[in-house]
């Protein structure tokens, strides 16, 4: 047996993931800047804030070399904004709250134009979009012209968690915090189990279900049972697809090539 | 392609620090992928090579440091150790996922490095009576090391030739031989079943729209031979759809595995 772990990433490698995100320190002492496999690290000097991955932080904060700074959305007003609208919302009864933007992505009520990404490329020549946990969306705001709703970033559970755990004493209110994460992912689970509905979209060719907003640990809980579901239900539908096809195959051969649309199972969850 | 796409595509070649992370985010989300499909994904050959290098250095710098120890650098040496257990469970992990999805299909991969089509190829018919298992096996194709048809890399290619030879041996040896000769192919599809199962493709992952816009297909299949086209996804949406739905397009780099 070369490896013993499930399809799809388990709960504590998206942990791991989770601990690659940025975060703001104030240093309490000096370090030269040092280059990891994982990046450069800036040198840290008292009292200037720093940018810092999570499991350096934690590591600097445990030893009481710096304190961590919380990220913007993780304190008890945006925390209990987002609460609202996840229970309260009635554009997101069913769905999660949105989630933060990609660098790029344009506002769905935004008017005029967001400025385009900028390409990055691999080395390779590809085009690469960043993505969570290689966004700033963990780390202190400096500029105040901050005129986003706050929203849940992918790994708010965990990096929430993981602060409360290690560094609540830089939290503001850690109790009232910790309370209303709790509320949070009751409120979310209870719209994934409701959603469990919808997965037969996902089960039919060219289908799917949109799941926008979710967090990677509430993905990384549900995985093996969605997947479970949306497989067996792809089995038991196979002979009805196949003959779908079948039917469609002879309908095209019979009035030549129209364009043939899948039935949109586009079904917000 | 703006300016800004020219650029960035002349200074792409350098081994800077920022190349680093970039390395690092690419071999994170490749692992990510890894972990979430049922087959093989290419091998990244250039990636894993800068990694592999950048791991061999920084093991000779934190050689180099513990070396000359004084108590300012135990800190360094800690922060460096970490991060360096960290990428080599990123890496450790990835490989051993390889291994054991390639153990698992490891006819179908064989056959397809071969450069034959997995599921329907039709085993060359030897009707001498001295047939062993091991002749199902396909040759060791020393041309197509290195091309890039083949999903796998030379290391896990020359692997999985030599466990297949051995696994077929003791097949033979085991319980094989008692069969009659046509019936000891290990990739027999007589009566119409191919005994070479692949990874299954229509599994369904979970993925996040990195490009304004994905169409999910349905590839050609049942009678039809055109690509249907499906739900479309936007930036920064998180789906549930078929794998086979988004394969080229997650080729393409416009979406993440999740």
């Amino acid at each position: 047996m070369a490896f013993p772990l499930p399809r799809g990433i388990t709960p504590p490698e998206i942990a791991f993931l989770a601990e690659m995100e940025m975060v703001t320190i104030i240093p309490r002492q000096r370090l030269e800047g040092l280059e990891l496999l994982g990046g450069p690290v800036e040198p840290l000097r008292p009292p200037r804030r720093a940018s810092l991955p999570l499991w350096l932080a934690l590591l600097l904060k445990r030893q009481r070399r710096a304190n961590i700074l919380p990220p913007p959305w993780l304190h008890p007003e945006p925390l209990s904004f987002i609460l609202d609208v996840e229970t309260q919302h009635p554009d997101y009864k069913s769905a999660f709250s949105p989630p933060p933007l990609l660098p790029g992505q344009s506002h769905p009520n935004a008017r005029g134009q967001t400025p385009a990404a900028r390409p990055r490329y691999t080395p390779d020549g590809q085009r690469y979009f960043a993505a969570p946990p290689f966004l700033p969306q963990n780390t202190a705001q400096t500029d105040a012209s901050e005129v986003e709703p706050p929203s849940l970033p992918y790994h708010w559970l965990e990096v929430g968690n993981m602060l409360l755990d290690a560094a609540s004493d830089d939290l503001v209110e850690p109790d009232q915090i910790r309370i209303l994460l709790k509320d949070l992912r009751e409120a979310r689970n209870a719209k994934l189990r409701a959603g469990i509905d919808a997965l037969d979209a996902a089960s039919t060719g060219g289908g799917g279900v949109a799941l926008t907003g979710v967090g990677a640990m509430e993905l990384g809980e549900g995985r093996g049972f969605m997947v479970g579901v949306v497989d067996n239900l792809r089995k038991i539908g196979a002979s009805k697809e196949q003959a779908r096809r079948e039917q469609m195959a002879e309908e095209m051969a019979n009035r030549g090539y129209d364009n043939t649309q899948d039935d949109d199972d586009d079904m917000e969850f | 392609m703006d300016i800004d796409d020219i650029l960035a595509s002349v200074d792409r070649h350098d081994d800077s620090p920022a190349s680093a992370a970039l390395d690092h985010q690419l071999l994170t989300r490749f692992w990510v992928a890894e972990r979430a499909v049922s087959e093989v994904l290419p091998w990244p050959t250039l990636l894993m090579e800068r990694m592999m290098e950048r791991v061999s250095q920084q093991i000779s710098r934190i050689e180099d440091l513990a070396s000359s120890s004084s108590p300012t650098t135990n800190l360094h040496l800690s922060i460096l150790q970490t991060d360096l257990a960290r990428t080599q469970y990123l890496i450790r992990s990835l490989l051993r996922q390889r291994l054991s999805k390639l153990t698992k299909h490891s006819m179908y991969y064989l056959l397809k490095i071969a450069g034959a089509n997995p599921v329907d190829s039709q085993p060359s018919q030897h009707h001498h009576n001295q047939q062993q298992p091991q002749d199902s096996v396909p040759d060791f194709p020393a041309g197509i090391l290195g091309s890039n048809t083949s999903p796998l890399s030379n290391q896990e290619a020359s692997f999985l030739h030599a466990h297949q030879k051995l696994l077929a041996g003791h097949f033979g040896a085991s319980f094989l031989s008692g069969f009659p000769a046509q019936l000891r192919r290990l990739d027999d599809n007589a009566g119409g079943t191919s005994m070479v199962t692949g990874p299954d493709g229509r599994e369904a992952v979970f993925v996040r729209c990195l490009a304004d816009e994905v169409v999910v297909r349905v590839p050609p299949g049942d009678g039809i031979d055109v690509e249907e086209i499906g739900v479309s996804m936007r930036k920064g949406e998180v789906w549930a759809v078929r794998w086979e739905g988004v394969r080229e397009a997650w080729e393409g780099g416009e979406l993440e595995l999740l």
